[in-house]
């Protein structure tokens, strides 16, 4: 080894807790870089594979009953590659050991073989023997949350039938990665499942014997969707067809591409936030430590080692500081990846959900760490080695603290002589007392961020469950119904008040843009479900026209006054027009919303409810649930606090572990700026600092001159960190609001207590840690010393 | 402060007495013998000068004697108290109380103007000379609002004699004050000492390896190898102006 390049390494070594400092922070960047461009391309990738090996449909139509012959019809579509006719069903479920009913989606399987489109993946088990009509598969994410075994059984109530069912298999499916119930936005695994079962016994329990109400499409490579999409409907439209549609309007897909649409901003913004950050901090570090370094660099040049060679010296000690920071780094993004899959993976059901980075993701992992290592180290090494080697091997000029504002000097004057040795310290290196403070305010921005998550959350769940949603259940029928439905329900035990409820799914057409939402009816001046905006008031619903959500006005470029056209996309599949009243900003859903008699008129059922909404007393609970258990008209029950508790589950383990992540960076940030801030101001001070020992100040008298400095630039970060963490949590939650949500930013004045007082703390700690060298400080050695 | 045993106190009339200062840094073979029982008297106002070449010891007995450094054994007597064993808090309030120094180096804080240097010593001590009163009594007092970057290094070194003077210190100990400067600006640096030997008093430690400049002493001591080879007295004390190195 070369002796410059032994230089380098004992160099690092003899620099060490400022190189690990660098090492880790940079190490985070590339961590977050690896985690999340990682994370999004596994997702990314275990979709592709699982639809593909799978066969996840690329279209599918629901109907109300086509013969099964007409599934010749349909494969014989030009572009169409294979079809599978089907016939699914809601069913009310009553679990063993759970009070309240729950639902599951059941779908045919095919008599001979598996499905050729929209395949399943079986987890355990076997396949349901066609001939036995009571034999099931459910899909895994139901059954882990209810801890299902092979040979359980289940009672069903199917088409008004009350039927028992057993599990022989545990499966998971491409259409149904994320599993809600139809209407609901939260997914609540162990209230909601799918059921596979023999096609024979699921037609007979429909009354669908020889027949089919939903066929799912698989199609070539050449083919051109909206020209199939044309043909099916052409095919089915005698059957009560509500139209073919494409992926995006599958629910699993969709609420997927969500997902991954916020991974994405994730993906984008986040290692960028970090990495600049890094490159900050290392710029801050090694211009500090080259500068430490510049009678050395004289001494190599007056040797005769030419510029290049005296730089390609310290660039080196940069380039290794960037290897180390990508080896851990990638270690540590790979186990944050892998952490994150497995939340993904109680989400999303893949079969199997596996973190991977790609070699690329690592390789610009280390191409950005040297990119930042270098571009950090450049202007102190270009500023070095420009320097003649005697201007180089002389000490530096004192520093000149000469230039004064005739305020400063005037504010400095009523100050102790200590205290104005921090303040000119501050004032006469203005870069460098900036990058530390911006260094500390990007921590205290993070923290910020960190404390923002949680309290958008509390306040969605809190207008959602609290003020919009006010009932104890809803339960939704299989059909419309007569208003005078709600007198049975009255007298269902315990139940206290019960309130009409009606919901469309249409697809809304207007400017050339059609988007398919639900149409909600609501009560005027409802007592239990009611519309809530972000400002937390209640909505009134429109008795004439519709009320658009924001992100729903946006995607149909609408506004007040404009004329939609709705189509119904099941039952008569009607079409009919609206103007729109106004726009509103609910915080869950992007939704159109009506009065509920002008919403039944409009679909031409007045009168008709799909929903009733009811609150009961507690005490009456298992006797409700017992008689709900029963009832055959009911598609589903949506008891409101127990999707509460789910959401809550869901948001706590996804933002825990996120928060997790930013808390830790957080603080390795916050802990990096301050402790190598507060080496560095050692080292350069230490010859003050001994100078003041020797005249006779005590160790604490001279602590406070190296604390009150780091002390002043914490402080001066906290406005700074503050408006950056409020700004970019704007930003982000409005990057993050997507049709399911609208995330309001929410001031959180505990979480910025915990941010500013964390990051403080970090620095104080790095304070504390370096003023110890200050009892160390060596004050014959120092003053033997030159400048 | 700190306060040792009076009984015993060897000193009477002196300002430091000093029985068998030994100092050694290291142990066993790797031992260097830094000062090997040093006994020495230093009488009040004396300004007495230690002379020897680099490594002889007298900067570590200057250190010793002014609270920096602690002798290895021996006994450092300043009034009735003994360095050696005080601890490490009332060494500082020894050095806050009583020490004035002066380095090779001039030591002033950059960040602080000449006047502000001085007056960073003033907030501790007990009854100081005015900032621009000491720095007047240097030939600075044309300088107050000048900092350290803005002065010529004989400049730093009156700063940093007005800095020790300012606290009216019972001693001043000097290590190589005129070291870094030429003789013009090393004589007036000289002169400003001499001057507050004679006008406050204060006993005058001054470590050089300059024999002309130890003319300036009432005594001279003599290092070799950490001991004290001779202390002789001056028969008459030269002026500043008279040196020449």
């Amino acid at each position: 080894m070369r002796v410059l390049d032994r230089k380098v390494l004992r160099d690092l070594w003899r620099m060490r807790i400022n190189v690990v400092a660098i090492v880790l922070v940079l190490g985070c960047g590339v961590a977050i870089l690896v985690m999340a461009v990682g994370m999004r391309g596994s997702l990314e990738r275990t979709r592709l594979n699982y639809y593909a090996a799978y066969k996840m449909a690329d279209l599918a139509v629901s109907l109300v009953r086509a013969p099964t012959s007409t599934a010749n019809a349909l494969a014989a579509i030009p572009g169409v590659s294979s079809v599978e006719t089907r016939v699914s069903g809601l069913a009310l479920l009553d679990l063993p050991g759970v009070r309240e009913p729950a639902s599951a989606h059941l779908v045919s399987l095919p008599r001979i073989g598996r499905p050729s489109v929209n395949d399943l993946s079986l987890a355990k088990g076997r396949w349901p023997d066609p001939d036995r009509a009571d034999e099931v598969l459910v899909n895994e994410a139901l059954a882990t949350a209810n801890g299902f075994q092979l040979g359980d059984e289940l009672a069903a109530t199917l088409h008004g039938q009350r039927h028992t069912l057993h599990i022989v298999g545990v499966a998971n499916s491409p259409e149904f990665v994320f599993v809600t119930a139809p209407g609901e936005i939260f997914p609540q695994q162990d209230r909601f499942g799918v059921l596979w079962m023999g096609e024979e016994a699921l037609a007979r329990a429909y009354d669908l014997e020889g027949a089919f109400n939903n066929a799912v499409f698989r199609l070539s490579p050449e083919a051109v969707p909206e020209r199939v999409k044309r043909a099916i409907d052409g095919v089915l439209a005698p059957y009560g067809s509500a139209g073919a549609y494409d992926r995006n309007r599958m629910p699993s897909d969709r609420f997927l591409t969500e997902e991954l649409g916020q991974l994405a901003t994730m993906a984008a913004f986040l290692p960028t936030f970090f990495i600049v950050i890094a490159a900050f901090l290392v710029n801050i570090s090694l211009t500090r430590i080259i500068a430490a370094e510049r009678s050395n660099i004289g001494l190599l040049k007056a040797f005769g080692y030419s510029d290049r060679t005296v730089a390609a010296h310290y660039a080196k000690g940069a380039l290794l500081m960037a290897v180390g920071a990508t080896a851990f780094g990638s270690v540590a993004g790979w186990l944050l990846g892998r952490m994150m899959a497995s939340v993904y993976q109680e989400y999303y059901r893949f079969p199997r959900l596996e973190f991977e980075a790609s070699a690329g993701v690592y390789a610009s992992a280390l191409g950005i760490a040297v990119a930042c290592a270098i571009a950090g180290s450049l202007t102190a090494v270009i500023a070095a080695v420009r320097l003649a080697p005697a201007a180089a091997l002389a000490p530096p000029p004192p520093t000149s603290f000469g230039s004064n504002s005739a305020m400063l000097r005037s504010f400095s004057s009523r100050l102790d002589a200590k205290s104005r040795i921090i303040l000119r310290r501050i004032v006469r290196f203005p870069r460098r007392s900036a990058t530390t403070v911006i260094g500390i305010s990007l921590a205290i921005a993070v923290l910020v961020l960190a404390g923002t998550f949680p309290a958008v959350m509390d306040r969605l769940m809190h207008v959602n469950f609290t003020e919009a949603n006010r009932q104890d259940v809803s339960l939704s029928f299989v059909d419309a119904r007569e208003i005078g439905v709600v007198h049975p329900v009255m007298n269902l035990p315990g139940v206290i008040l019960v309130e009409p409820g009606r919901a469309d799914r249409v697809i809304v057409h207007h400017a050339g843009k059609s988007v398919e939402e639900t149409l909600i009816g609501l009560l005027p001046d409802a007592r239990l479900s009611r519309l809530v905006d972000a400002r937390l008031e209640v909505v009134q619903p429109p008795v004439t026209g519709i009320a658009l959500a924001r992100a729903l006005a946006e995607k149909l470029n609408a506004s007040p006054g404009d004329l939609l056209e709705i189509e119904q996309t099941s039952g008569r599949r009607l079409i009919t027009h609206a103007r729109v009243a106004t726009i509103v900003d609910p915080m869950v859903g992007a939704s159109a919303y009506m009065e509920i008699d002008a919403l039944a008129r409009l679909m031409r059922e007045p009168g008709r409810i799909t929903s009733v909404n009811v609150r009961f007393d507690a005490a009456q609970y298992d006797r409700f649930n017992t008689a709900i258990k029963e009832a055959p008209a009911l598609a589903g029950a949506s008891f409101i606090n127990l999707a509460e508790r789910s959401m809550r589950e869901n948001f706590d383990r996804g933002v825990g572990v996120m928060n997790f992540i930013y808390l830790s960076f957080a603080s390795v940030m916050a802990g990096g700026v301050a402790f190598s801030a507060a080496r560095i101001t050692l080292a350069e001070q230490e010859r003050d600092l001994a100078t003041l020992r020797v005249l006779g100040f005590t160790r604490l008298e001279v602590s406070y001159v190296l604390v009150g400095e780091l002390a002043a630039l914490g402080l001066l970060a906290v406005v700074p960190g503050v408006i950056e963490g409020t700004l970019i949590g704007e930003w982000l939650m409005k990057l993050f609001s997507n049709d399911l949500y609208s995330f309001p930013y929410v001031f959180n004045a505990a979480g910025y207590a915990v941010a500013i007082g964390f990051a403080l703390g970090c620095v104080a700690t790095a304070a504390m840690l370096v003023r110890t060298g200050i009892d160390r400080l060596d004050m014959v050695g120092v003053l033997k010393a030159r400048d | 402060m700190h306060v040792t045993e009076n009984s015993g106190s060897p000193t009477g009339e002196l300002t430091y007495a000093l029985r068998k200062v030994c100092k050694r840094y290291g142990d066993g073979t790797a031992a260097v013998h830094a000062l090997r029982d040093v006994d020495l008297e230093v009488k009040p106002a004396e300004m007495l000068v230690l002379l020897g070449p680099s490594g002889s010891g007298k900067s570590t007995l200057l250190n010793i004697m002014g609270g920096l450094d602690r002798a290895t054994s021996g006994e450092v007597w300043f009034g009735n108290e003994n360095l050696a064993s005080m601890n490490d808090d009332a060494l500082t309030q020894y050095r806050r109380k009583r020490v004035g120094f002066i380095f090779q180096f001039y030591n002033l804080i950059p960040s602080l103007t000449a006047r502000e240097n001085v007056e960073l010593v003033n907030e501790i001590a007990d009854d100081p000379l005015p900032a621009a009163e000491a720095l007047e009594l240097v030939g600075l007092g044309g300088r107050l609002d000048h900092f350290p970057a803005q002065l010529s290094g004989g400049e730093q070194q009156r700063v940093a004699v007005a800095r020790a003077i300012a606290k009216r210190p019972a001693i001043m100990l000097c290590d190589e004050p005129t070291g870094a400067l030429d003789v013009r600006t090393g004589v007036r640096v000289l002169e400003a000492l001499v001057e507050v030997n004679q006008r406050f008093g204060s006993t005058m430690l001054l470590v050089t390896h300059n024999a002309d400049v130890a003319r300036l002493g009432d005594r001279v001591v003599r290092f070799l190898d950490g001991r004290i080879r001779s202390i002789e007295p001056n028969s008459r004390r030269a002026a500043p102006s008279d040196l020449e190195w």
